[in-house]
């Protein structure tokens, strides 16, 4: 336990200056983009005087230099004040906690779907390595990897949502419902299978394929050798030996995939109109929102750190082997 | 390199190379050029075989020529990737000290921004046009190399023949050149496979979301096209998806053949 | 496919005439509406502010007109193609100095105070004037507005202002707001233009960002047995093929301004319970132009832009671009706006040989490599039409060998690179038609606007004869020699060619069977919605 406590410190310590790195740059390429919050918001206004524009740039803070925005911005960021989004005219802070969970719940269960789906299909294939059933898994989930998550999302929609009406086409919960409670659990998780299996579908391949390389590699070992040579059963060597080992790595890659899971968030919940982060982020850029792209990146560089905290404390924990040292980043 | 995955991945890819070079034999002129009614079905007329999209523009054209530029864009963000990580990964690993540290703290500044929110960030910023949205995958691309680099440099550096070399008074660039990088170089290429699939549906995604680059077709613009008319024109969308499909399964298994081979050859040699 | 096209720009075209005949009976319809119901919509995005009196645009309008009412209506068959709302009339004087409204009595708002011509004077002195996007021009001249009793108001300008200019602004720029929750405060802050309190048809009830936006029944409204419906539901789908997904599963009721794809529209018209309406967007109709950067010395040269004109093959836009759903337009002031429309202009026809013979006269012959220039062209991104139009014109200056690049860029840098850089050479924009010149179509080709001014002339163009018609216009009163003067105006701008009209559209509808009375004012999607109503 004493270890994990030093590993989190080192790397909450050793995490300040990437996020200082991450929040500047940010800064810096919102403000070499063409185009400003006020453009962004003239066209929902369909036009206005110079008058008007010169007003709005004022009332934004944008007439001001990039040198004092910055400096004013990582002032209030001290004092864990996120700033106030442009684009919605509301705290930055606010508009992340209203959309995070969906994003958690999303993310949360699409991992948890490419995790298990993905590593029990990896034994499948893993068992007999070379055989069929090997090939045609490994190719099958590598074709599902090459569909583009919006497309997958869409045909998804359209098979069951409108034709066989099993789930609804889009959303996070039916709306104005009233359900509480369990009922509306029940009610959520109904609307996110569709975008769950979008999102999780595509990182399938990569555990299974993780965990057919795991398996592989453990075949040779020489516990799985002598194991065999004692003629235990396959089934029971697949499962304690062979399969047991090749799990381990694949912790890992949890943390490796939450950025990518939280990029692929963006298409996802564009197509199902879930209101989450990576919309929001999204929403962010077109707005040209610096404060609130800045509040987005940092929360979810955060996140992904605390993710990879956990599962390097995780993996620690199961694994006796691994020191304090750095494991994944 | 003997199994079947490999040899499978290499036939695709070596087909998909022909298709790219042979576009502009069989489809002299734009692909993007209006050569027929809109949404001419597919085998209905000998001309277009493929039929036409919701301009009159021919799929078939779109599809050859598009596996020019998706080939393109794939392998372009690889080298991109690979030489920006390559150079950051051996840096750090020959320097150590402060600028491995610096250095390092700036892949974790990268890796941990979702990479496809920063490509999107960035090709907003700059403008949609090829080379922009090649260097904006880049960007979230080169961190995994640099790591990969920077932990075999670090591993191989200790190793004797390296401390030999340094005794016999070779620079440490040398040292990198001619000692490190030809053995860190084999996981590096396995990486390859996934930043060229990568980057073909990243630019299929910025496509979904209107930032494409309007001049050239991709198959990532075929399929964001298509998609609003999935309900009567399937196969616009589909067409250019399965041109993906192999793309990403070729690379994918045409990495993974080539990087057990070399794997087998390291054990033998 | 032919057929189906023609007959669809057939009903585009004989809207007007086919409204009409049909208003009677969808007034005798709408008494008898049935009552109760919840109404659930689709909407593509959140506007950051509700306050239609701030922000007149049709994002707003969409949800806030339903609860925040303008002095009057657009209706076709009424008087001036007006319906009265809060005003129950108004009268210019002779002079041009003065209009007096008069106010509908016994309206509350829906907090239960009353509405008073305190109400309409603090609107347009705090608010129309100063802050509204539209209004700051409409009433640019407003010096007071007198109220002697509690009904009337009486709008007093330091110039002579056109009735008709006001009369046409009407139903788009005077959203009243309620004084006693505005005075005092930070207007353009306060929190009723996330929540707004109106007098109309139905109450804010609540936000739920990303989500929807409920609207409940406002049962003290004045209109006798309004409205129909117990709730209406916005329900926000971002991406473009959800609408149609979610109206084919019966999630939603209706989906406005073409949210489902044009290209979906023929397919869906065969679900069985889903109609696709075409009307209700007669005073919203949206130019699809080539905007010109007059700087670039090739397109100042008139004939090149004649020979650009004669280039673009209009009907192969409105039939492959629109699928029908569209007219080929002639000039700068759209067809069905029979008020200032100008039928007398040459228009340009599809005529390639024509181009090429202007472009050699100009002194831009091809070169070795078929090409006589290069241009770079902008279109804009607010539509997949718009896109789509600047893919098509690649091709069409393509085959009188100009050589074009296309630039594609998110909407703030378009707009920023048009509107403040003029750093392009032709963009393809979307400008709407909002009733009358002066308020919408003039700023596109005036001289003198300063850079940065959207949907404005960025192109460097001036003409001094048309700045002088312009100024003329805004302050002629009568309203014949102004309408005179606006002929003049299309005649010029169709001749020069300061920018190219290529076509114009309306958007559609589509909705469930069950929802009544859809499309049946000009501009349904952005009224109260009173009489809608869902048949059981």
């Amino acid at each position: 336990m004493h270890r994990a406590l030093t590993m989190t410190r080192r790397r909450i310590v050793s995490s300040i200056p990437v996020l200082l790195i991450v929040i500047v740059g940010t800064f810096l390429l919102l403000e070499a983009a063409p185009g400003d919050a006020v453009d962004a918001y003239l066209l929902s206004l369909g036009g206005g005087d110079a008058g008007l524009v010169a007003e709005l740039r004022q009332s934004y803070g944008l007439d001001q230099s990039i040198v004092k925005r910055l400096t004013l911005y990582v002032g209030a960021l001290l004092q864990l004040d996120l700033g106030w989004s442009v684009a919605f005219d509301r705290p930055v802070l606010d508009l992340i906690v209203e959309r995070l969970p969906n994003t958690l719940w999303l993310m949360g269960a699409a991992t948890a779907l490419a995790f298990s789906l993905g590593s029990l299909l990896g034994i499948v294939a893993g068992a007999r390595p070379g055989s069929l059933t090997d090939r045609t898994l490994s190719i099958g989930s590598l074709a599902l990897y090459a569909v583009p998550s919006f497309w997958l999302g869409l045909v998804l929609v359209l098979v069951f949502a409108v034709d066989l009406r099993w789930f609804p086409t889009a959303g996070i919960e039916t709306i104005a419902s009233g359900k509480t409670g369990l009922a509306r659990v029940a009610d959520i998780a109904w609307h996110l299978a569709l975008p769950v299996s979008a999102l999780g579908f595509i990182y399938l391949a990569l555990f299974l394929r993780m965990m057919r390389a795991g398996m592989a590699e453990a075949w040779r070992q020489d516990f799985v050798l002598s194991a065999r040579a004692k003629g235990l059963a396959r089934r029971r060597i697949v499962l304690r030996y062979v399969a047991r080992n090749a799990l381990l790595p694949l912790v890992t890659m949890l943390g490796l995939q939450a950025a990518a899971m939280l990029g692929g968030s963006v298409v996802v919940e564009s197509v199902f109109a879930i209101p989450g982060f990576g919309r929001l982020a999204h929403e962010a850029v077109s707005g040209r929102d610096a404060p609130l792209l800045t509040g987005i990146i940092i929360v979810s560089a955060v996140l992904v750190i605390a993710v990879n905290l956990l599962v390097d404390i995780a993996y620690a924990l199961l694994d006796p082997r691994v020191g304090s040292g750095e494991v994944a980043p | 390199m003997h199994s079947p995955e490999g040899v499978a991945g290499l036939c695709l890819i070596v087909l998909l190379a022909a298709m790219a070079f042979a576009a502009p034999l069989l489809y002299p002129g734009d692909p993007l050029a209006i050569v027929g009614r809109a949404l001419t079905a597919p085998f209905t007329d000998p001309a277009l075989p493929l039929g036409t999209d919701r301009l009159g523009r021919d799929v078939a054209a779109g599809l050859m020529h598009g596996a020019r530029t998706s080939l393109l864009v794939g392998l372009a963000t690889a080298l991109v990737a690979l030489a920006a990580g390559t150079l950051v990964g051996t840096v750090a690993g020959l320097a150590g000290g402060l600028m491995d540290e610096a250095l390092m703290r700036v892949v974790d500044a990268f890796q941990i921004v979702p990479g496809f929110l920063l490509a999107l960030a960035f090709v907003s910023v700059t403008g949609a046009s090829l080379p922009v949205i090649i260097l904006a995958i880049g960007l979230s691309a080169w961190t995994g190399p640099a790591r990969l680099v920077r932990a075999e440099v670090l591993s191989i550096r200790e190793r004797d023949y390296v401390a030999a070399a340094r005794v016999i008074g070779m620079h440490p660039a040398e040292v990198a050149l001619r000692e490190v990088l030809p053995n860190a170089l084999p996981p590096v290429l396995a990486l390859t496979a996934v930043i060229v699939a990568t980057a073909v549906l990243v630019e299929a995604a910025l496509s979904f979301l209107g930032l494409g680059d309007p001049n050239v077709v991709t198959w990532g613009s075929m399929i964001a096209e298509g998609r609003n008319v999935l309900r009567t024109a399937p196969h616009l969308s589909m067409v250019p998806g399965l041109g993906l499909v192999a793309t990403v399964l070729g690379v994918y298994l045409l990495g993974e053949g080539l990087a057990d081979a070399m794997a087998g050859r390291k054990a033998r040699g | 496919m032919t057929g189906f096209l023609i007959s669809r720009r057939n009903l585009f075209l004989g809207t007007g005439a086919l409204m009409t005949a049909a208003l009677p009976m969808a007034r005798a319809w709408a008494e008898d509406a049935p009552r109760g119901g919840r109404l659930v919509v689709a909407a593509d995005s959140e506007p950051r502010s509700l306050n239609p009196a701030i922000v007149a645009s049709n994002g707003v309008f969409f949800i806030a007109s339903k609860v925040v009412e303008p002095l009057a209506e657009a209706m076709l068959d009424g008087e001036g193609g007006l319906a009265p709302r809060l005003a129950t009339s108004w009268e210019g004087s002779e002079d041009g100095l003065s209009i007096t409204f008069k106010l509908r009595e016994g309206v509350t708002w829906h907090d239960g105070e009353p509405l008073t011509s305190a109400d309409v004077a603090f609107s347009a002195m705090e608010v129309w004037k100063p802050l509204q996007n539209l209004g700051r021009v409409v009433f640019a001249n407003l010096d007071t507005v007198e109220t002697p009793d509690a009904h009337t108001a009486i709008f007093r300008f330091s110039a002579p202002t056109p009735i008709q200019l006001i009369r046409n602004a009407l139903p788009v720029v005077t959203s009243v707001l309620p004084k006693h929750l505005y005075e005092g405060t930070d207007i353009a802050a306060n929190p009723a233009n996330k929540a707004p309190v109106g007098t109309g048809p139905f109450k804010f009830a609540e936000h739920r960002p990303g989500e929807y936006y409920r609207l409940t029944r406002n049962d003290a409204y004045w209109g006798e047995g309004l409205p129909k419906l117990d709730e209406i539901i916005f329900r926000v789908l971002p991406d473009r093929a959800a609408a149609g997904s979610a109206l084919e599963a019966g999630e939603i009721q209706l989906a406005a301004f073409s949210q489902v794809p044009l290209v979906d529209l023929e397919r869906i018209a065969k679900v069985p319970g889903l109609k696709v309406v075409t009307e209700g967007y007669e005073a919203l109709t949206y130019q699809l132009v080539v905007e010109i950067n007059h700087r670039n010395e090739i397109l100042a040269d008139r004939k090149v832009r004649q020979a650009l004109s004669h280039a673009i093959d209009r009907d192969f836009v409105v039939d492959t671009v629109f699928l029908g759903y569209a007219q080929a337009a002639t000039g700068p002031v759209p067809q069905n706006a029979p008020q200032f429309y100008n039928p007398d202009v040459k228009p340009y026809s599809f005529d390639i040989e024509g181009a090429n013979r202007l472009l050699d006269e100009a002194g831009y012959p091809r070169g070795e490599d078929g090409k006589r220039f290069s241009l770079r062209l902008l279109p804009a991104p607010f539509f997949s039409e718009t896109r789509q139009f600047g893919d098509y014109l690649r091709q069409a200056l393509g085959k009188v060998g100009i050589d074009v690049t296309l630039v594609n860029n998110d909407t703030p840098a378009h707009l920023k690179a048009v509107y403040t850089d003029h750093d392009f050479d032709i963009a393809v924009g979307s400008p709407v038609f909002r009733g009358d010149p002066a308020i919408s179509t003039t700023i596109l080709v005036q001289s003198g606007i300063p850079d940065g001014v959207p949907f404005s002339n960025q192109g460097g163009y001036a003409n001094a004869e048309l700045d002088t018609i312009i100024d003329q216009a805004t302050e002629t009163i009568d309203t014949e020699a102004r309408t005179a003067l606006y002929n003049d105006f299309q005649r010029i701008v169709v001749e020069d060619l300061p920018l190219i009209n290529v076509a114009e559209w309306g958007f559609t509808t589509v909705a469930s069977d069950t929802v009544l009375n859809v499309g049946n004012n000009p501009r349904w999607a952005v009224s109260n919605w009173a009489d809608t109503a869902l048949s059981r």
